[in-house]
């Protein structure tokens, strides 16, 4: 059982190396937004998209995606970015992204919320939700 | 007292909010394990006697978003010097008037240095206390308004703060417990930062009156001496000691970098209360550290030089006696000093981190040193 855990974790841990995110956002949105404008929306300096919609966005809980997209896109590592939040949450100044389970959960709220933007692993990507960008 | 109906105002918001809004949890924790290295010393709140209460604390955040952009915050934190009895910290309420505009009304922390605002939030810095000898004014709270604005300027973030409020408390200063009034405190921080680096300034001013107990030694000595003066008819001089409605000014500007994994922190504090006999305080740190993936060690110098002008010396050249007393007291409050630390933080969790600090503080009036060594798990939740 021990075995068959750490064979599954290590095949986790090779499979998010290699892995691609893909940053989402409802088909209805049309925004344009780059790399700069995602990092911004997930440290919570920008609230809004470029047509004043204010951005509804989520993480996933900790996974490995969640730290692919962190490391590669915000730049942090989860530490740092608790670290981060915590300043802004205990002083009133912001409130980090809300986390969902999986890539699933994630298509799910992106589909249904046109004010969404989300990550998943780019092998997910359905035709439920528009690709801004993959890292 | 004050702070029952403050706590009452925050119950009630929450809730009436209940039906329609969510109420946040959130919280942080520091237990720390420490103590002084010499006999007969005392330094951050440790003797040699290992103590884990002193500098443990635990906390709770409950924040509620109302309708209409209309916020409800409060934070209970439970000092271990203060036998763990849950105090509010924090407890305001905040409009946002856009993206940019956000006014908030009630007790919040004074922005007087860099951490200030996550002071007790132990797991967003790297070392078991911030530097002592800068983060050393014995309040950190006042009631009132704050205004805050954020811009982008190009790729640089702009915060404004402004600050409008009183303080009303006991404060040791001099004396253990003196009655503390600080009437119209106004001021701006201003914080620029860029990806990797962030500079600060900060300018505070109050309307300052403590009163000073005779339950030491100084405070005896200085009570003593303003009262002979004015009893003498020295108004004048017993004005300048008495801390009674003086200018209180402070200053601030530091920087932080976080480049490559190498982290650097400076900041310089001034502090003054006009006309009385506390002495003006300049203060500064420099901060080292590099980052290992989980690990940071990092290297700290502190200083702190607190004096008096010397043309307050000598304020009754006509009366020897008197102004050898007025000398006496003016000296009475120099201090000296300067501490190195040396530490280690490890993120051993998502959530958590252990650290470990040594240091060394040196009093250059009276030449000795004491060491301190702290071990802290730092968490937030």
């Amino acid at each position: 059982m021990k075995k068959l855990l750490i064979a599954t974790a290590m095949t986790l841990c090779s499979h998010a190396a290699f892995a691609d995110v893909a940053v989402i956002v409802n088909p209805a949105n049309g925004n344009a937004i780059d790399e700069g404008t995602i990092k911004k929306i997930y440290l919570g300096k920008a609230k809004s998209f470029d047509d004043g919609t204010k951005v509804n966005p989520v993480n996933q809980d900790g996974n490995s995606v969640s730290d692919e997209f962190n490391d590669k896109v915000v730049g942090k590592s989860s530490s740092q970015l608790n670290a981060y939040w915590s300043k802004l949450v205990f002083t009133g100044k912001g409130t980090p992204p809300e986390k969902l389970a999986n890539d699933q959960a994630v298509i799910d709220f992106v589909a249904a919320n046109g004010d969404a933007i989300g990550y998943i692993d780019a092998a997910k990507v359905t035709d439920k939700v528009k690709v801004v960008g993959t890292f | 007292m004050k702070k029952l109906p403050i706590a009452l105002a925050l119950c009630a918001a929450f809730v009436s909010a209940n039906t329609m809004a969510e109420v946040r949890i959130n919280g942080f924790a520091s237990i720390v394990g420490g103590k002084a290295l010499d006999d007969d010393a005392t330094l951050y709140g440790y003797d040699d006697d290992i103590s884990f209460k002193n500098e443990s604390m635990f906390a709770l955040q409950l924040s509620a978003d109302l309708q209409e952009k209309l916020s409800a915050t409060a934070q209970i934190v439970a000092r271990g010097s203060d036998d763990f009895d849950a105090e509010f910290e924090w407890a305001y309420l905040t409009y946002e008037f856009s993206d940019e505009l956000q006014v908030s009304a009630g007790k919040m922390r004074v922005p007087f240095y860099r951490y200030s605002d996550f002071l007790d939030v132990g797991y967003t810095y790297r070392w078991v206390r911030p530097p002592q000898s800068v983060y050393n004014l014995p309040f950190s709270t006042y009631e009132g308004l704050s205004l805050l604005h954020n811009t982008q300027l190009g790729d640089w973030d702009s915060t404004v703060q402004v600050i409008y409020g009183s303080f009303d408390g006991n404060i040791a200063v001099v004396s253990v417990n003196g009655d503390t009034e600080l009437n119209d405190i106004a001021g701006i921080n201003w914080t620029m930062s860029y990806d990797w680096f962030s500079a600060r300034a900060a300018y505070f001013v109050a309307d300052t009156t403590i009163a000073i107990e005779n339950d030491t030694d100084a405070g005896v000595a200085l009570n003593g001496l303003e009262q002979t003066l004015r009893a003498a008819g020295f108004v004048d001089q017993a004005d300048d000691i008495a801390v009674n409605e003086d200018d209180g000014s402070f200053f601030a500007v530091g920087f932080s970098i976080d480049y490559n994994d190498i982290l650097f922190d400076a900041e310089y504090t001034e502090f003054e209360v006009e006309n009385s006999a506390l002495a003006k305080q300049t203060q500064y740190y420099t901060s080292v550290g590099y980052r290992m993936d989980e690990w940071i060690v990092h290297l700290t110098y502190e200083n702190n030089d607190d004096k008096h002008d010397s043309n307050r010396y000598n304020a009754l050249p006509a009366v020897p006696a008197l102004n050898a007393g007025i000398n006496q007291v003016l000296e009475g409050v120099r201090a000296k000093s300067n501490v190195y630390t040396i530490g280690t933080r490890y993120d051993f969790h998502p959530s958590a981190a252990l650290k470990v600090d040594f240091s060394r503080f040196k009093d250059d009036i009276s030449d000795t040193e004491t060491d301190v060594v702290a071990v802290a798990v730092d968490l937030v939740f």
